[in-house]
């Protein structure tokens, strides 16, 4: 028997007990919607976030504080310690002039965490942040200034605040509100600046720089009463190959500074690269592994509902095999059926898993990404699926004996 | 040269003090043309022969051979092969597939074959046409009366020109009406040639026969060759006897035959009673 007369044979029986077929398929559509939608979040904010890390520079230093990671004697990143990467510790100003000061330094920018809410006379700006940073921040971020410049070192004590897209759009209400003034902590600060656009990322809000205020350094010192809470230094090296060698200068002069502690982290961009990506994909494969828990279960009732098939048609077998079907070709039908069934649970459940993933585009900032080669795994999942249940269920209807099966009422 | 060659067939069920002898070293052999009837009580092994013959089982000891080929050690799948290829089966209950219309079920034995869809419904619907229900193709089993669905059945057993047919009590739910069309449908395949083998309790059914069968607990105790359009004189014997059968030996469960053929009957009684040790013995090779 061919292959395309099983497929017709097993399309026609599914046909004929449809409703039965179709809530047999659900459990493999769920099962595969959540695992294809998890997997597809997973690599869309992986996407979002390597994109974030991407507007860096490649030879761009990070420095943050707090250890969180755990580096073996080569200096390859053995382990992420999740909450040191979210705790809350700050640099000083003593330890950015440390940083700006290390051999090799072309350029430090310190992001120092203003907690203040921004406000005009009509509005007020609460979901975002307030940075101070030195002149020099378009220079290690690859972002452009839409309209406007951003401020220099001229006096460095000016109040000029550069704001990201969107808070330009929320506080003002336009697009372009350069000239405008608004209050950060009581004093007044006039927009010099709009930046372009940003390729945030869900998983850290405090980055969205659609979402913050940038004001200098200086002037942010003075108005949080001289104190500093520098979350991250960008550092560029003089030159492109002396990243490892300006990674490495920073890292002993900070130690030093810090009474021979490691208690920071300076991270190249392939390393937070890595951390991010290591991140992720636990959790991905671990949130999958729970979703794929309910495939387990959609195969389950694969299983049961062939088992019921088989048993109904224990007939139709022995009319089969007095015909002259072999074993095989009795096992192959049933082993079909199972196979479609599952194959159309993994199709819709792609198919469900893209609208919801639109949904989620549609309402959040995640932007899931559902890639071929994530539909071809999940396809090849659910048929793997198939057989694996399907063939308890056809083994059985292949060993029926043809006597007793055309006796069975 | 004989289509069918068993040679001390015997079947056997269960184990221990439970084995039931459904065959009893039969010897039979059937030349190709033949239209053969065969009757007994129930419980005769009449069914178990046809099995045996149809290949859907194997004989427990003994040789079997179907076109001088051997065939009593064949494996499932080997078996199925020579099924496909040489027999077709009529059913008592028509075992139409109640899901497939009249014309895929006729054409149910080619799947097996690998022959292609159009192919396929081509032969069956000529063979539809043989039985006379071409304007039925396109229905559905249960559209069917007795007769028809039985036509179909035929059909389908003659979709993959076998050598035997095989028809299990093939009227045995049809009324006299529909009996007499199937019955003339097989002694139609009968005439071009076909080889039929068939049970029945209906004497005069082996009017179509050319030979008549008598089976009784596992042997074979009675075989005519009788003309066609005649019933044979042993069943003569027993037909127009049956004053002689009473309701008491109906509710004791003696059949007419015993009654019969009596001396013949204690005569293998006493055979059983007398050699058992060396027909174990000889089971036991044969088993080898």
């Amino acid at each position: 028997m061919t292959f395309g007369n099983n497929m017709k044979e097993a399309l026609f029986s599914l046909k004929t007990s449809r409703w039965r077929s179709m809530l047999t398929v659900l459990g493999i559509i769920i099962g595969v919607a959540s695992v294809v939608t998890i997997v597809s979040i997973g690599e869309g904010v992986r996407k979002q976030v390597e994109g974030q890390i991407n507007i860096l520079g490649s030879d761009t230093i990070t420095v943050r504080p707090g250890k969180s990671v755990t580096r073996n004697s080569e200096g390859k990143i053995i382990d992420v310690n999740l909450l040191a990467s979210q705790s809350n510790g700050s640099f000083s100003n003593n330890d950015y002039e440390v940083i700006s000061k290390s051999k090799n330094v072309l350029v430090s920018v310190p992001f120092s965490k203003i907690s203040a809410v921004a406000k005009t006379d009509e509005r007020e700006f609460l979901d975002g942040n307030v940075v101070a940073t030195t002149s020099e921040l378009p220079k290690v971020l690859k972002q452009k200034v839409l309209y406007g410049e951003f401020f220099d070192d001229k006096n460095p004590n000016k109040n000029i605040a550069i704001l990201g897209k969107k808070v330009a759009q929320e506080l003002f209400n336009e697009n372009v509100p350069i000239g405008k003034s608004l209050q950060i902590r009581g004093e007044q600060f006039i927009v010099g600046g709009i930046m372009d656009n940003y390729a945030n990322n869900p998983l850290s809000p405090s980055t969205d720089y659609n979402r913050t205020i940038f004001i200098p350094y200086e002037t942010g010192k003075k108005i949080s009463g001289g104190q500093t809470q520098i979350y991250q230094v960008l550092v560029v090296p003089e030159a492109i190959g002396l990243t490892d060698e300006v990674a490495k200068n920073i890292t002993i002069n900070l130690q030093n500074a810090h009474g021979n502690q490691e208690d920071f982290t300076v991270l190249k961009k392939e390393d937070t690269l890595a951390v991010t990506n290591g991140i992720l994909k636990l959790l991905t494969s671990l949130i999958a592994g729970l979703a794929g828990i309910s495939l387990i279960v959609g195969g389950i009732g694969i299983m049961n509902i062939m088992l019921l098939s088989v048993t109904e048609r224990t007939r139709e077998i022995g009319v089969r095999k007095a015909v002259g079907a072999t074993n095989r070709q009795i096992l192959n039908q049933f082993l079909t059926e199972a196979a479609i069934l599952s194959l159309a649970g993994g199709f819709l459940g792609i198919i469900v898993s893209l609208v919801v993933d639109y949904a989620i585009a549609l309402f959040t900032d995640i932007v899931p990404a559902i890639t071929f080669p994530i539909m071809g795994i999940a396809m090849v999942l659910a048929l793997a699926v198939g057989v694996f249940f399907g063939i308890t269920p056809a083994l059985k209807a292949a060993s029926k004996d043809p006597i007793d099966a055309l006796r069975y009422e | 040269m004989s289509l069918i060659e068993l040679k001390e067939v015997s079947k056997l069920y269960g184990f221990g003090d439970a084995t039931v002898v459904a065959l009893d070293e039969i010897n039979i052999s059937v030349s190709k043309g033949e239209f053969v009837a065969v009757m007994g009580p129930s419980g005769s092994g009449k069914s178990t022969l046809m099995n045996l013959i149809g290949l859907l089982d194997r004989p427990t000891h003994g040789s079997f051979s179907l076109n001088d080929r051997s065939v009593e050690r064949l494996r499932t799948n080997q078996r199925a092969k020579v099924r496909r290829d040489t027999i077709g089966f009529v059913f008592q209950s028509f075992n139409l597939l109640p899901k497939l219309t009249v014309l895929e079920n006729v054409a149910l034995p080619l799947v097996y074959k690998g022959i292609t869809q159009t192919r396929r419904l081509k032969q069956a619907g000529a063979m539809l046409e043989r039985v006379g229900l071409s304007d039925r193709e396109q229905f559905y089993p249960k559209q069917l009366s007795g007769g028809q669905a039985q036509r179909v059945a035929i059909a389908r057993a003659l979709v993959n020109n076998p050598h035997i047919i095989i028809a299990d009590e093939p009227t045995g739910n049809l009324d006299s009406q529909s009996s007499r069309l199937v019955m003339e449908l097989l002694a139609d395949i009968h005439k071009s040639g076909g080889t039929i083998l068939m049970v029945t309790h209906n004497p005069e059914l082996t009017r179509y026969a050319t030979r008549v069968v008598f089976m009784h607990d596992g042997d074979i105790i009675g075989d005519e060759q009788s003309a066609l359009g005649q019933v044979p004189k042993l069943l003569k014997k027993t037909m127009y006897s049956l004053s002689r059968f009473s309701l008491e030996d109906d509710l004791a469960g003696v059949s007419v035959l015993m009654k019969t053929f009596p001396d013949k009957i204690e005569k293998q009684k006493a055979r059983k009673k007398i050699q058992p040790k060396k027909r174990a013995t000889k089971k036991r090779t044969a088993k080898k």
